[in-house]
């Protein structure tokens, strides 16, 4: 009886495959756009650079060595105005990002101790990041040329000396060796995830037309169970949920560096993506079920479960990295099923993982997963 | 019997459906179920097909216990929902196939019994095709189709003919006619064509206020219905008009020469319709 039913949910599936087009195209466009939109945040430089107008009275080398060390950084493109800015309305004229605004005989001044202050105008937008970047930058440069000036005067040689910056180099920690983290590493597996419980819509589409057409009224009304009706609906949508995969580390993998992005590198094992994959998929086919179950309507479907989707995915880490959420918010975001999702597959594509690192979110995933099963089922069996 | 039901209350919350019901069907008989919209006629057949809970009442299908015995009464019924109960997109043997899988038919049966069902109901040229590009017509075969997989005893068709052409609906009523007489399964149909159970029916009831307030023979209804009363000054006349109109042409002859005065006629109610609308009191039901 089983592979009738299974074959019934095959047919129905293959017969509607442009239902399923969705399902690629959406997560293929994220994931383009995203990685490419995102890859100057795990980079040391930006293509647009911020423009800073250096507005100061003062002339000379230190103006000239403070303009140059901070451009040195690749974040920050310099410009000089050799007279105090006082019109401040210069930042939008002409489109600068920040005005520093430095007093003349400013190094004089922080050595005797005098009042002396530097003021950065900047645009609302700017983010809090970006000026304590360039506050740092001011101030370990002024802080140089002040140390400098004393060497000077107590008469030792600072020819020879080195720019330490060089000397400090940030390592990413990861069981794989030489890994290099990149938007795409981050991209794949976020919309890879929103992608997969996008199931919802296909599952929840053919379930409601079985209700309202009364084919699942028929069906009860013979006597057999419901469990495997429901069952033989998780088996097709998780190959094609497995075909997302796919496609999507293959974008990731081969397509991407085309498009002047880094390839995906799968560094850990092959076999943990496909059982983090398998887990994210029952969860998302169970999910559905169950707004299947509770939804009159594809319509109700389709926006109960876009909406549930998109909150699961703004709360786990998938629209927004959980790094530069608040404490409170990233234990909220623990509650997602997305979030739990994405930790392993992180922890597997960007840590090179082990099963140990990976159990833990899996275990999650599968206990979701059974629960709404069975919630699904229990909806099903008292729909009278 | 092939159902016998007894004081069958059915309520959602507050409002009554089903109050102390009581009907029976005899085995093999085309059974009419007659009713206003809302008066209970669908949740009546969900009740016996179990897809409704009654609230109290006695049951007893195929002589066995509705609430003991719901495995075989399940196994030799079959429900036919008023909704095209399919998947649009398989054909029609891919349907068929389905539901006999669900019916638990044995793989080396199947075909032979799909084959049946095809014939019965005329959709052989239509096996292959997918029923979302069907008439009406043809989608309501099918629905009737998978209703003979398990060969029931006893089949359920709720309003089968709806919205489709006249050609198809006597066709269908032909087909629905044939199942009965030629493996007297008992048929318990519900339509709002009075001349399609006119035309089917042995037996029909007509359910309104909650409980059955009509039930008799075909013939016994028509019989009833076709009484011409005649009232005269000091007698009244009563003529079945039911084998012809000679009678009363010979009675109104008569009064013409005894020369006697009518002081009223009435003319009874011809039409399973006209029956029906003076039974429920011609109310709109909403």
């Amino acid at each position: 009886m089983f592979y009738y039913i299974l074959k019934k949910e095959f047919l129905l599936l293959f017969r509607n495959l442009h239902a399923l087009l969705v399902l690629f195209i959406m997560p293929s466009a994220f994931i383009i756009i995203m990685s490419i939109a995102l890859q100057n945040t795990y980079s040391n430089s930006i293509d647009v650079k911020y423009k800073v107008l250096l507005s100061s009275d003062e002339k000379g080398k230190s103006i000239s060595d403070l303009l140059e060390k901070i451009e040195d950084n690749n974040f920050f493109e310099m410009s000089y105005m050799n007279e105090d800015g006082k019109d401040k309305n210069i930042l939008y004229k002409e489109g600068f990002d920040f005005i520093v605004k430095i007093p003349s005989n400013y190094l004089i001044n922080i050595q005797n101790n005098k009042d002396m202050q530097i003021d950065i105008y900047t645009k609302p937008k700017s983010s809090i990041q970006t000026i304590n970047l360039l506050k740092s930058l001011l101030t370990a440069n002024i802080s140089k040329q002040i140390i400098k000036s004393l060497l000077l005067q107590l008469d030792v040689d600072t020819t020879q000396t080195k720019d330490f910056t060089n000397n400090i180099v940030h390592h990413y920690i990861s069981n794989v060796h030489n890994f290099k983290v990149t938007s795409v590493q981050q991209s794949v597996p976020s919309w890879l995830i929103f992608s997969m419980f996008f199931i919802l819509i296909p599952i929840s589409n053919t379930f409601i037309n079985e209700k309202n057409f009364g084919t699942m009224n028929r069906i009860r009304s013979i006597s057999i169970s419901l469990f495997p009706i429901l069952l033989a609906k998780v088996i097709p949508y998780y190959i094609i949920n497995m075909v997302q995969v796919c496609f999507m580390i293959f974008l990731g993998v081969y397509l991407m560096p085309y498009l002047g992005v880094d390839a995906l590198q799968i560094q850990g094992n092959v076999g943990l993506v496909f059982l983090i994959s398998s887990a994210v998929s029952l969860a998302a086919i169970s999910f559905a079920l169950v707004i299947a179950n509770i939804a009159k309507k594809s319509e109700d479907a389709t926006s109960i479960g876009g909406i549930s989707n998109i909150l699961f995915a703004a709360l786990g880490g998938i629209m927004v990295p959980k790094v530069i959420m608040p404490e409170r918010m990233q234990e909220i975001s623990e509650l997602s099923p997305m979030s739990w999702a994405l930790d392993s597959f992180l922890e597997v594509f960007v840590n090179g993982g082990t099963m140990s690192d990976i159990q833990n979110s899996l275990f999650k995933l599968l206990i979701f997963a059974i629960i709404c099963f069975l919630i699904a089922y229990i909806l099903l069996q008292r729909k009278k | 019997m092939a159902i016998k039901i007894t004081k069958l209350d059915k309520s959602y919350g507050r409002v009554i459906v089903l109050n102390e019901l009581n009907i029976h069907i005899k085995e093999g008989s085309i059974f009419g179920l007659l009713g206003p919209n809302g008066a209970g006629k669908t949740t009546l057949i969900s009740i016996l097909n179990y897809l409704e809970t009654k609230n109290k009442g006695e049951i007893t299908i195929l002589g066995k216990n509705y609430d003991n015995d719901k495995s075989y009464i399940q196994k030799n019924s079959s429900y036919v929902p008023q909704s095209y109960a399919f998947y649009p997109e398989l054909t029609t043997y891919e349907n068929l196939e389905f539901f006999a899988a669900l019916y638990k038919i044995k793989h080396k049966d199947m075909k032979k019994r799909i084959q049946e069902a095809i014939i019965m109901t005329a959709l052989e040229k239509f096996q292959d095709k997918q029923a979302k590009n069907f008439s009406g017509g043809l989608k309501r075969r099918l629905n009737i189709a998978i209703g003979l997989l398990n060969n029931p005893k006893i089949l359920y068709l709720d309003e089968p003919t709806v919205g489709i052409d006249p050609q198809s609906r006597k066709y269908i009523l032909d087909i629905i006619k044939n199942i009965n007489t030629t493996k007297n399964t008992t048929i318990v149909y519900t339509s709002h064509y009075m001349d399609e159970i006119e035309y089917l029916c042995d037996e029909i009831a007509i359910l309104d206020d909650h409980h059955i307030i009509k039930k008799d023979t075909k013939q016994n209804l028509i019989n009833e219905n076709s009484l011409v009363k005649i009232v005269l000054v000091d007698e009244v006349l009563e003529i079945n008009t039911t084998n012809g109109f000679d009678d009363l042409i010979n009675i109104f002859v008569k009064i013409k020469k005894d020369n006697k005065k009518i002081i009223s006629i009435d003319y009874g109610t011809k039409s399973l319709e006209e029956m029906f609308l003076k039974i429920t009191k011609q109310d709109l039901r909403d």
